[in-house]
């Protein structure tokens, strides 16, 4: 019984993890450089179908985590050039790499494909197996995902303190300040870019090896999930100056998969899952603003 | 603020607990996990042959079984939190309907090695659940079948028109089967590939203009889906549509040699009731096609087409409206 509620709770938590990972991205992009970037719905099956034709060649599991990431660097950089130095709007340059990485993404991976039980992903490898081998699988995903996600999170943590952090930051801010600092904000926006779809694979390369699976349509809506994780965190968190905005992503993001695994708990008809979920979103972020209005003045809205 | 916060996350939680005992409350009673991938006629024709099968093979739902059934929607990563929770609530069986539906739950059933069943996945090898604690039913289709029956029906045509996507596997390997069998029945195959649902009617206007004879349905579920629209385009010019499975044809394809979904669910649901009964793992039991294709009929369409259908067809030809 008890094991039964650990287990949901486990299951959630960990889908909440790795796809934080990826509204980590979006935090930058929508956040940070207030750029609407499309590229994810494209750049996060690349990172799945990179890995699973890797993983199916013998590749080995942790190295495909690097791979992926230099993969979704390199979507990353054709939206920032297309939108920067070819000059489309930010928008329409998310949509043109994120339909070419349709094709490209079939291209790689064939069709959807599957990944056999019998090739090790990154938490059946050998250091993982030799640490928490004893573990049962579900938590062993939970414990690798949340040093995963963790990792990841510190590392943007440090580097948005750097000096080259700061002038991202400030690249949605205030561009003028980049500019009579005399540094090029094309320059900052394509590098934000890129560092935002790294991530952005880098998830769908972790999603690929906790499912075991690429399909095409993996993508498809992954941008609307990661904002509403953006906003949702980052709303509730929005008076904690201690919380830090990638920890209040990864809350965000996890809030949002609880909220469809209550919608499948209550075992309503299929048809009716979004609109439970879109019932919960409204709860959680009007119950947010109450509290923040409470706070003091207040800017409206997310 | 603070306070409000954790409102939110005692609540959310709270939730969560609250239906995680209501949905195990009773726990003697092994549980069935059925995820679909979406709401569609084929799809629940199979759900409903399945319990159907179960039925047949002697077992009582409230006793033998109960029924714990979910519809991704037909999103994929739905698909996956679906699988997680019937991985968590321990059920005794999970039944994945379509591929990403079956591919979630096999992935999700290594946590505790639960038995998987699939059907209506067209390629059991190319998705790998040919091997392993899974099995299920495959429904390729009839593609020879298919084109003695359109031969039958216009011995003048030449081209058969096929949309498909490109992304669905199941359809990617029926056009490389239709593309090398029509030579034998002097066709040639005129395949156009989508990638979205929204595009299959200008992929369709694109191949009338081309200039085809009829047109072949695969089950690909981004076609069927706006069958209508299609439908009513080809009506315009006077080109027949064949169907893949019945529901096609009852919706206005001329004929099908295909499938019908409830025999094929309930065929899985036998396969199911001996997992459950303990005669047979999945592992022994290979994934099993359907053993026979029926011939669907719908003769106002074929009226309307100006068709007749051979006398020795005729005798075996089912009325889909029937």
């Amino acid at each position: 019984m008890l094991n039964v509620i650990l287990e949901t709770c486990a299951g959630t938590l960990t889908q909440g993890l790795i796809y934080a990972i990826l509204s980590y991205g979006i935090f930058i992009t929508y956040k940070i450089l207030d750029f609407p970037d499309l590229t994810v719905d494209g750049s996060f099956p690349l990172g799945a179908a990179v890995t699973a034709v890797l993983l199916t060649h013998g590749v080995n599991a942790w190295l495909t985590l690097p791979i992926a990431l230099v993969i979704g660097a390199l979507a990353g950089l054709c939206t920032g050039l297309i939108h920067v130095r070819a000059k489309v709007r930010d928008l329409l340059a998310g949509i043109i790499t994120m339909t070419a990485l349709y094709s490209i993404n079939l291209q790689i991976a064939g069709s959807n494909l599957m990944v056999e039980r019998a090739i090790d992903t990154i938490y059946t490898s050998a250091p993982v197996m030799a640490l928490l081998g004893s573990v049962p699988l579900l938590y062993r995903k939970l414990i690798v995902s949340l040093v995963l996600v963790l990792l990841i999170g510190l590392v943007l943590e440090w580097y948005f303190s750097t000096k080259n952090g700061l002038l991202l930051r400030a690249v949605g801010d205030n561009d003028t300040l980049v500019t009579t600092l005399a540094v090029d904000k094309g320059r900052m926006k394509i590098l934000g870019l890129v560092i935002a779809n790294a991530l952005v694979a880098l998830s769908g390369c972790i999603v690929c090896q906790e499912g075991r699976s690429f399909s095409a349509t993996m993508g498809t809506g992954q941008m609307v999930f990661g904002l509403a994780a953006v906003i949702i965190g980052t709303t509730l968190f929005r008076r904690m100056s201690f919380v830090k905005g990638t920890a209040a992503v990864v809350i965000g993001s996890i809030l949002y998969k609880a909220c469809i695994q209550i919608a499948i708990l209550l075992g309503l008809p299929g048809n009716m899952l979004k609109f439970i979920t879109a019932a919960l979103f409204l709860v959680i972020l009007i119950t947010g603003n109450l509290s923040g209005r409470k706070g003091g003045a207040d800017r409206a809205g997310a | 603020m603070k306070t409000n916060l954790k409102k939110v996350f005692a609540l959310i939680f709270a939730a969560m607990f609250v239906f995680c005992f209501a949905a195990c409350g009773e726990k003697k009673v092994p549980v069935i996990g059925i995820s679909q991938y979406g709401e569609h006629e084929s799809l629940d024709n199979c759900r409903e042959g399945f319990l159907q099968g179960l039925k047949d093979a002697g077992l009582v739902e409230g006793t033998d079984y109960t029924i714990d059934y979910q519809n991704a929607g037909f999103d994929d990563n739905i698909t996956k939190q679906i699988a997680e929770s019937f991985s968590a609530n321990n059920v005794a069986l999970m039944c994945g309907i379509a591929t990403p539906s079956a591919t979630a739950c096999y992935a999700a059933a290594e946590n505790k090695d639960i038995p998987v069943i699939f059907t209506a996945i067209t390629d059991p090898v190319q998705a790998k659940l040919d091997t392993g604690n899974v099995t299920g039913t495959s429904d390729k289709l009839a593609v020879e079948g298919q084109l003695e029956l359109i031969r039958a029906l216009q011995p003048e045509a030449k081209t058969i028109g096929i949309l498909y996507t490109t992304s669905e596997p199941n359809s990617v390997s029926a056009i490389a089967e239709y593309e090398e069998k029509a030579p034998a029945y002097g066709f040639t195959i005129e395949a156009v590939g989508v990638t979205a649902q929204s595009e299959v009617v200008q992929a369709c206007d694109t191949l009338l203009a081309r200039g085809v004879d009829c047109m072949s349905n695969l089950t690909d579920n981004n076609v069927v889906g706006v069958l209508p629209a299609i439908l009513e385009k080809t009506n315009a010019k006077s080109i027949p549509v064949y169907g893949s499975e019945i529901e096609q044809v009852k919706k206005g394809c001329v004929a099908s040699i295909g499938i019908d979904y409830y025999e094929l669910g309930r065929q899985t649901g036998q396969m199911a009731a001996k997992v459950l009964k303990g005669e047979a793992t999945c592992e022994e039991m290979p994934y099993e096609t359907i053993s026979e294709y029926g011939l669907y009929v719908n003769y106002t369409a074929l009226t309307e087409m100006g068709l007749t259908l051979p006398e020795e067809l005729a005798g075996r030809a089912i009325d889909a409206n029937a």
